[in-house]
């Protein structure tokens, strides 16, 4: 079974159980399928806060299929790989509800890729390969020295190192007439290097033995910066906090008499334009001037209510609903419609009834767009709402 | 002094310019340090300190981070302490905004070196939010949808056809990405190929229409901050050749959205091509695709890229179809368009449109690095656009050298 960042495909579906939230799971009732190319499928449902995942290739009625190849599902799924990056490629596809899969992300705490600590062995050789990298020369000024390193064990070995007219090299080997002989056990060495042992525990038990120069054998922690392993257990960074914040705010805001014309005139099913006495084009909803001529425009026209469709924002993305804050539910349609009476640019905009975007063709030049009329709402207060929608006029 | 400009009192030269490494995410440092890494490099570029800036222009885009005075806080990254402060903010057009208030600010005499800095930590607030209540509040903040359009990707299918207007802004595409590629402080680099492009008009994802999530720009973490100095201050304090700012223009409209009638019969002129037209005579270019040598254009989408190439250089017909399908738009061809990457590939909105002069000067000075366009870069043309549909057009020099324009 092939790995991507050292994880399989399998590991990301065997965890789900174990990285499940139920808390963030709460009155969903949905499944959610998966593709992974040349690996199968996989079928999550969720259900009153449990949770099941199966390998099958029964996704029937689930309110969104991802598909994806192995290398990009696991690298998003670990953080390696940018999911939108992903989906904005297309390596990464979902056919069905998008908004409804992103309920999953924080349905699950993140897969971690479990982490191996090094053997004692692949420490002894990274604390002596970065030995030179770790040398640091204006501290060894005016040393000559010769350091030998007998660590014992399986997986021990032995080095020398030479201290040099502020240079430091390593071979393998013990020098015939070293300054200073370290003899230890592999596993102690390791140990005093990771801060796990203090270097007195282990002289006074007699598990490590200095001979020759020992006051050289104090400098040591002076000349070296101290070893940070590159793999395995990492010393703790410190936490970068991010704040998080809600604002939340009441406004209300004058319309003036010109806006409150309109408003007050969809109250009774009525849409006004008003007309500018130069140019004499129509202005929906009405505006206090016309911005071009930069003349008071005073004379209102009842225009529509039906009229033609002249483009569509046919919309897959969820957008927020800035009145609410609250995901519009997609696909929805903001239509630009031009209202009987009105021509040109005199188009006023609106949405279509949902379950009929599909049948709206849009005008062109002289050729029509297809004929719609407003759904008033019962209760009329003088908003955007007093329009439910336009439908189409049939 | 040599009046080389119709409304400048003195010529005016950018001297220093930084920008911050764009990613999705700066989580690793809060505003004023994300400011300050900017700061700092223009400051390095220019070869001066803090102690010669006179006057700092700050800006982003209202609400998207929700913090009233960001220049107050800021001030730890700007460091505008004991000078004068200016905050600006006119939505996309903000940094083009700056640029051009910094330019004025200079000219003018009233300052000699000017700092102008924009920012966006678009991860810190909601973009969609902040876009939405750009709208009038007693109606069509109710039907707005953000930035997200299908209009353009209509206007262009239903001009040259289905398959050749959605090829060529695919092609566009990839080759905005082929350019962020080579520039390290671009935020989003796919390493997408041409032979990808079947693949991609069908498979990336749709938002609106026929605008998909390949097409639009990215959500950045950013900033830059770009010094202008007078005629004298460069010649003395910069260590860089000034690259001269010989004139910049802005054209706003209303705020409504009445040009979708989609009419031939009553045309909508936009306010790039009354921009370009405008700025192009009063400088006697009769030619811009001829004079201009690269071009950084405020392109939020690919398919408003591909469109309009047409507005800024003043072309006919499919031509500007045709210099996209040529590839003519890339590093080392005719009109190299966005070596940087582009908007698509890096969007921290508040310094954007800061981004497209810093990157034109850059390339005339031949300071790119990977992204350097080969062979000579004489003339820049920078671009901004924001709000209902709203212009900023810079033009910046290697030269002192143009004519005296003719007064109307």
């Amino acid at each position: 079974m092939s790995e991507t960042f050292g994880v399989k495909v399998e590991d990301i579906f065997g965890t789900m159980p174990d990285r499940f939230r139920p808390e963030a799971a709460k009155g969903i009732d949905a499944s959610y399928g998966y593709r992974i190319t040349g690996r199968g499928s996989w079928r999550l449902t969720v259900r009153n806060g449990t949770m099941t995942i199966e390998r099958t290739d029964a996704l029937e009625g689930c309110v969104a299929i991802t598909t994806a190849d192995p290398d990009t599902f696991v690298g998003v799924n670990i953080g390696k790989v940018d999911g939108m990056a992903a989906l904005t490629t297309g390596k990464l596809r979902v056919e069905g509800d998008l908004m409804a899969l992103g309920a999953t992300t924080k349905m699950f705490k993140k897969y971690v890729t479990p982490k191996k600590e090094p053997s004692i062995g692949e420490y002894i050789l990274d604390m002596f390969g970065t030995l030179e990298k770790r040398f640091k020369p204006e501290a060894a000024a005016g040393l000559d020295m010769t350091i030998a390193y007998d660590i014992g064990g399986s997986e021990g070995g032995k080095w020398t190192v030479t201290i040099r007219e502020g240079t430091c090299t390593v071979t393998e080997g013990l020098a015939a007439e070293p300054t200073l002989t370290i003899m230890v056990n592999a596993k102690d060495w390791v140990d005093l290097m990771l801060g796990r042992v203090e270097a007195m525990t282990l002289l006074s038990t007699g598990r490590a033995r200095f001979e020759g120069d020992l006051s050289l054998a104090m400098k040591l922690g002076e000349i070296f910066a101290p070893y940070r392993p590159s793999a395995g257990a990492q010393p703790e960074e410190q936490e970068l906090v991010v704040l998080k914040k809600i604002i939340s705010v009441n406004q209300r805001f004058a319309t003036g008499p010109v806006m409150g014309k309109f408003l007050n005139g969809l109250k009774e099913k009525k849409i006004f334009a008003n007309k500018c006495p130069r140019c004499k084009r129509l202005q929906i909803p009405p505006r206090e001037i016309c911005a071009e001529c930069r003349v008071r425009v005073e004379e209102f026209v009842e225009v529509g209510p039906k009229g033609n469709v002249r483009m569509l924002e046919y919309t897959y993305y969820a957008s927020p609903d800035p009145l609410t804050g609250e995901t519009r539910e997609t696909p929805y349609g903001t239509a630009y419609i031009l209202l009987d009476g009105c021509k040109g640019q005199e188009v006023f905009a609106h949405f279509i009834r949902p379950d009929q975007l599909d049948r709206i063709q849009l005008g062109w030049n002289e050729r029509k767009g297809t004929i719609v009329r407003p759904v008033w709402a019962e209760e009329r207060t003088g908003s955007v709402h007093d329009i439910k929608y336009f439908e189409i006029d049939e | 002094m040599d009046m080389k400009s119709r409304k400048k009192r003195r010529n005016v030269g950018v001297i220093g310019v930084g920008q911050t490494k764009h990613s999705s995410h700066r989580e690793d440092v809060n505003q004023p340090e994300m400011v300050f890494e900017a700061v700092r490099e223009a400051l390095d570029d220019a070869g001066i300190s803090m102690d010669d800036i006179d006057c700092v222009v700050h800006g982003n885009m209202e609400l998207f981070e929700m913090i009233h005075q960001p220049d107050l806080w800021h001030e730890l990254g700007t460091g505008s302490l004991g000078k004068t402060a200016f905050r600006l903010t006119t939505g996309g057009t903000t940094g083009a905004t700056l640029f051009c208030a910094a330019d004025n600010l200079v000219a003018s005499g009233m300052y000699d070196v000017v700092m102008a800095i924009g920012f966006e930590k678009l991860q810190e607030g909601n973009t969609t939010a902040g876009i939405t209540n750009m709208a009038d509040p007693l109606w069509t903040r109710n039907l707005q949808t953000g930035a997200l359009t299908g209009t353009c990707a209509y206007d262009v299918i239903q001009e040259f056809g289905e398959e050749r207007a959605k090829r060529a802004s695919m092609m566009y595409r990839v080759i905005m990405d082929k350019h962020a590629m080579l520039n390290p402080k671009a935020h989003r680099q796919f390493g997408l190929e041409f032979d990808q492009i079947d693949y991609l008009m069908e498979h990336s994802a749709k938002l609106v229409g026929e605008l998909r999530i390949i097409h639009m720009c990215s959500q950045s973490d950013g900033a830059c901050a770009v010094i202008l100095a007078s005629e004298d201050k460069a010649a003395k304090l910069g260590k860089k050749p000034p690259v001269w700012v010989r004139d910049h223009i802005t054209i706003h409209r209303e705020e409504t959205f009445n040009i979708l009638g989609y009419d031939n019969r009553y045309p909508v002129e936009m306010t790039h091509k009354v921009a370009a037209r405008e700025l192009y005579r009063r400088n006697g270019i009769t030619n811009p695709l001829e004079y201009f040598d690269v071009f950084e254009m405020y392109d939020p989408s690919s398919w408003w890229g591909l469109d309009w190439i047409r507005d800024f250089f003043m072309l006919e017909g499919d031509e500007h179809l045709r210099l996209v399908e040529n590839k003519e738009i890339m590093i080392g061809g005719r009109m190299p368009i966005n070596p940087s990457g582009g908007v698509i590939a890096t969007n921290p909105i508040g310094a954007t449109a800061l981004i497209r002069p810093a990157e034109a000067v850059l390339q005339i000075r031949g300071d790119a690095g990977p992204h350097q366009i080969p062979g000579p870069v004489r003339h820049g043309l920078a671009s901004g656009f924001g709000g209902t549909m709203w212009t900023v057009l810079i033009m910046l020099e290697k030269d002192l050298d143009w004519e005296q324009e003719s007064r109307p």
